[in-house]
């Protein structure tokens, strides 16, 4: 056996050069201090979104788009496909558990300031990619075309139409139309299943290449540390093994939320119905949504709700930009401005979550 | 104004009326020796009788002696009114209660006020007046007492007035074109009418269901005649043991409706496809429904039921022994929910009355058989329906089963209705689906819960695995971070 994989192997490197790929893993070292747990966030982002693109592609094989056909046909893969309750619930709750996983990679490299220079590429896919995995959240949300998720789509695209200028093109764009319809659910699976996965795994392929030709980033004051014997572990084994052990208690929450939790249908869409109470978008956008709720309708000259927006999309524009304002991290200096700006952030985003939730 | 001029007037008007009173009235002498109609009129008029003048109305000097004096406008001569005036010259006395009470009259001080609100106090086509004065009715000189048997709001003469307008279809449709103007004609067959036309004063006429000056539109929820109000309406009379005691009927029809189906319903839920009293023995056109005719009442509702009934061998059975239909199984005022209960042979049920095991025994077995299946066919539904909660409780998809349970249900009430053919064959088809569907649910809902517990084992023995591969591969790293250690410290 052994002979027969190592044929396999010279075979391959023969062709490729892989004992340069292996040699450089080999020689890949990762820093070890007290910050050393952020690092498998990163990973374990990179698990689940893993588990998304399978479980999405075994939901394909069974889901039909359409007005008459989505919710009908979840409710088959739901009832009557062999593990077909197992693989949405896994995909729905994954999903989920992507988008918090990768809030805390983000946040952690943020106060790492790990984006500073020569990572500045990696952080901006980084940020864009967390775009995206919003992007695929609402997509998503849409799909099963049920009750809440039609309710919330229509909020959703109504408060994307405020934006100026853009705004009413975006809506249409966004919806297919004047109004969510069938037209809405066809345009966003087709950016769900293709255009985002595209564009996510070009950002992915860039990110994974650059952490693994530039290394894991130091904490500042580790790094400004110069004379101090740093500790590491190789990149191979002993980081790979430990990231594989806690993809294995993902993949034990994921079963025990699938099975104690399975992942509700609800109501079929019914566009003449009225909206049910309490609609409200999933979690990751509730902090914006609250806010807006709590903006005066009127500022000054300016509308509340476009002034919101705009508040955010500067807010989220300043947040990406971070490697090419914040100099002094660069230079190795400490900035307690952006780790206020930072925690400020989280702070907002935790309680207006919760204020939304509980409300 | 009105409120601080309008006691000294009213006082002055008593004033004048009493001066007038007493002394002789020029405006009647001189009419009646012209022997004109009101005046001939007016001296049997109950206002002549209690001293009030023509001046009352007319205004002007009842005690001058030439005629341009006593009608002479300076005086107080209105001449003959028009329009809502002529109610509101009656109003001057019969909106006051002192000008009321002054004439000894128990009548009411605000029959103006409620003619006014009432369907009949909209304005008139002509946009100039309301649609009905007082005189419209009462008439203008010869009004008597209402319990005179000339007045024509007298209970035998009051059909006449009314159909006066609500017998005439072109003058009706300028008001109300849906309205039907056959009431006194359909009112002549009733036994109300009959009895009205032979002098018997007591018995339902227009104002004693619609009211008098109150009369609302029907679709009015104000209205008496409004599908809610109607039973207490009849009830008025036909509750009461005092006044129906000459015609030898029950009074127990309202307090047996308000406990029955049809009553709970219209009374307690406001549920308007339930009938009332008029649903069942028609309104103007009243009369009981005989045994003829009791089935064709029912089964203008219960229209299926009532075909298989008269399809089914009780039909015959019935007419040959004058039972009325639907009336000898479910009652008639009282008519209870038709629950299971009342099927078979056991206590409560009705076909046990007729079909005693000794003198009936096949009809004995078919009721027997009849409530066995219809039992089982519950049985079983309910079953799947517990199965069904169950397997949803647990967070199963089974949203199939349980709109197949509506099939079940279909079936289960289809086997009821079937049961008024009183055909074992047709019936056993009916339950045969229900038996089936009700299978049908109950397997798939088991098959569901049964999966909820597979699924629970399942998460069980993987989770168990994984944490076995994972504590492994915790040993594992530890073993070779150790041995990269002593390798480590040995290098150097």
């Amino acid at each position: 056996m052994k002979t027969v994989l190592k044929n396999i192997y010279s075979w391959i490197d023969e062709r490729v050069h892989l004992e340069d790929v292996v040699h450089f893993m080999g020689k890949k070292y990762v820093p070890v201090h007290s910050h050393t747990i952020w690092y498998y966030f990163g990973g374990v982002s990179l698990f689940l979104f893993i588990i998304q693109v399978i479980t999405g592609i075994l939901l394909l094989l069974y889901y039909k788009s359409g007005e008459e056909l989505a919710f009908e046909s979840i409710q088959f893969i739901m009832s009557k496909v062999q593990f077909g309750w197992l693989i949405r619930s896994v995909h729905s709750w994954a999903a989920n558990l992507f988008i918090l996983a990768a809030f805390i990679h983000m946040f952690s490299v943020y106060f790492g300031k790990a984006y500073r220079k020569p990572r500045e590429i990696t952080w901006l896919s980084g940020m864009l990619m967390l775009f995206l995995a919003l992007a695929f959240g609402f997509s998503g949300y849409l799909l099963p075309w049920n009750e809440l998720a039609f309710f919330a789509t229509k909020v959703g695209t109504d408060i994307a139409g405020v934006v100026p200028v853009i705004g009413e093109p975006l809506l249409v764009f966004m919806r297919g139309g004047e109004d969510v319809t069938g037209a809405t659910l066809t345009r966003l699976f087709g950016f769900h299943v293709a255009v985002f996965p595209g564009i996510f795994t070009v950002l992915l392929a860039i990110h994974l290449l650059l952490v693994q030709r530039q290394g894991m980033s130091e904490p500042l004051e580790y790094a400004v540390e110069k004379n101090t014997v740093r500790k590491t572990m190789p990149f191979f084994p002993n980081f790979i093994l430990r990231d594989l052990l806690l993809w294995l208690i993902v993949v034990n929450i994921l079963a025990i939320l699938a099975v104690f939790f399975p992942w509700e249908l609800g109501k079929k869409a019914d566009a003449f119905a009225p909206a049910p109470a309490g609609i409200k978008p999933e979690w990751y956008f509730l902090f914006m949504f609250q806010t807006l709720k709590y903006i005066p309708a009127q500022i000054w000259f300016v509308d509340g709700e476009v002034l919101g927006i705009l508040l955010f999309g500067l807010a989220g524009l300043l947040w990406m930009l971070v490697p090419f304002w914040d100099k002094k991290s660069s230079r190795g200096e400490r900035n307690r401005w952006v780790n206020y700006f930072g925690l400020f952030a989280v702070m907002y985003i935790i309680i207006f979550t919760i204020i939304g939730w509980l409300v | 104004m009105k409120k601080y001029f309008g006691k000294p007037i009213l006082l002055m008007f008593i004033i004048v009326s009493l001066v007038i009173a007493k002394e002789p009235d020029k405006c009647f002498e001189c009419h009646q020796s012209l022997g004109d109609k009101p005046s001939e009129l007016f001296s049997r008029d109950v206002h002549f009788q209690k001293g009030i003048s023509c001046a009352g109305c007319h205004g002007g000097n009842a005690h001058a002696e030439e005629m341009e004096q006593a009608m002479d406008t300076n005086a107080g001569f209105l001449g003959v009114p028009k329009g809502d005036a002529i109610s509101e010259t009656c109003a001057k006395c019969h909106s006051s209660e002192e000008m009321l009470s002054k004439y000894q009259s128990q009548l009411p001080h605000n029959q103006l006020e409620m003619l006014e609100t009432s369907v009949h106090g909209k304005m008139a086509t002509s946009g100039k007046e309301h649609i009905v004065q007082c005189v419209t009715c009462h008439h203008s000189h010869g009004i008597v007492s209402v319990k005179n048997a000339t007045s024509p709001v007298y209970p035998l003469n009051v059909v006449q007035t009314c159909t006066k307008c609500h017998a005439n279809a072109a003058y009706m449709k300028t008001y109300n074109p849906s309205l039907a103007v056959d009431q006194l004609e359909k009112y002549r067959t009733s036994i109300h009418g009959e009895k009205n036309a032979t002098g018997d004063a007591n018995v339902a006429e227009c104002a004693s269901c619609h009211g008098s000056h109150d009369i609302q539109n029907a679709n009015d929820v104000r209205s008496r005649v409004y599908p809610t109000n109607l039973p207490q309406t009849c009830a008025t009379c036909h509750s009461n043991s005092q006044y129906m005691k000459e015609y030898n009927i029950p009074t127990n029809q309202f307090s047996e409706f308000a406990k029955s189906i049809h009553g709970v319903a219209l009374l307690q839920k406001k549920d308007f496809g339930a009938p009332a009293c008029n649903d069942c023995h028609g309104n103007h056109g009243a009369t009981p429904p005989g045994i003829s005719s009791i089935s064709k009442v029912c089964g203008s509702c219960h229209a299926l039921n009532a075909e298989l009934f008269s399809e089914s061998p009780h039909k015959k059975a019935y007419d040959e022994r004058n039972f009325p239909e639907c009336e000898t199984c479910h009652g008639n005022h009282g008519v209870v929910d038709a629950t299971d209960k009342l099927l078979g042979v056991s206590e409560g049920a009705v076909c046990i009355q007729c079909h005693q095991h000794d003198k009936f025994p096949k009809g004995y077995e078919t009721a027997k058989t009849f409530r066995s299946i219809i039992d089982s066919l519950e049985i079983v539904s309910k079953a799947a329906i517990q199965l069904v909660n169950e397997a949803e409780q647990k967070g199963m998809e089974i949203s199939e089963a349980k709109f197949k349970l509506r099939d079940a249900q279909q079936a289960r009430m289809e086997s009821r209705t079937m049961i008024h053919s009183f055909n074992k064959e047709k019936f056993l088809e009916v339950t045969k689906k229900g038996f089936e569907v009700a299978e049908f649910v109950r397997s798939e809902a088991s098959l569901a819960v049964d999966e909820f517990y597979y699924r629970r084992w399942g998460l069980g023995i993987s989770t168990f695995i994984i944490t076995i591969v994972a504590v492994s591969l915790f040993f594992y790293i530890r073993r070779i971070e150790t041995k990269q250690q002593t390798h480590n410290t040995s290098s150097t």
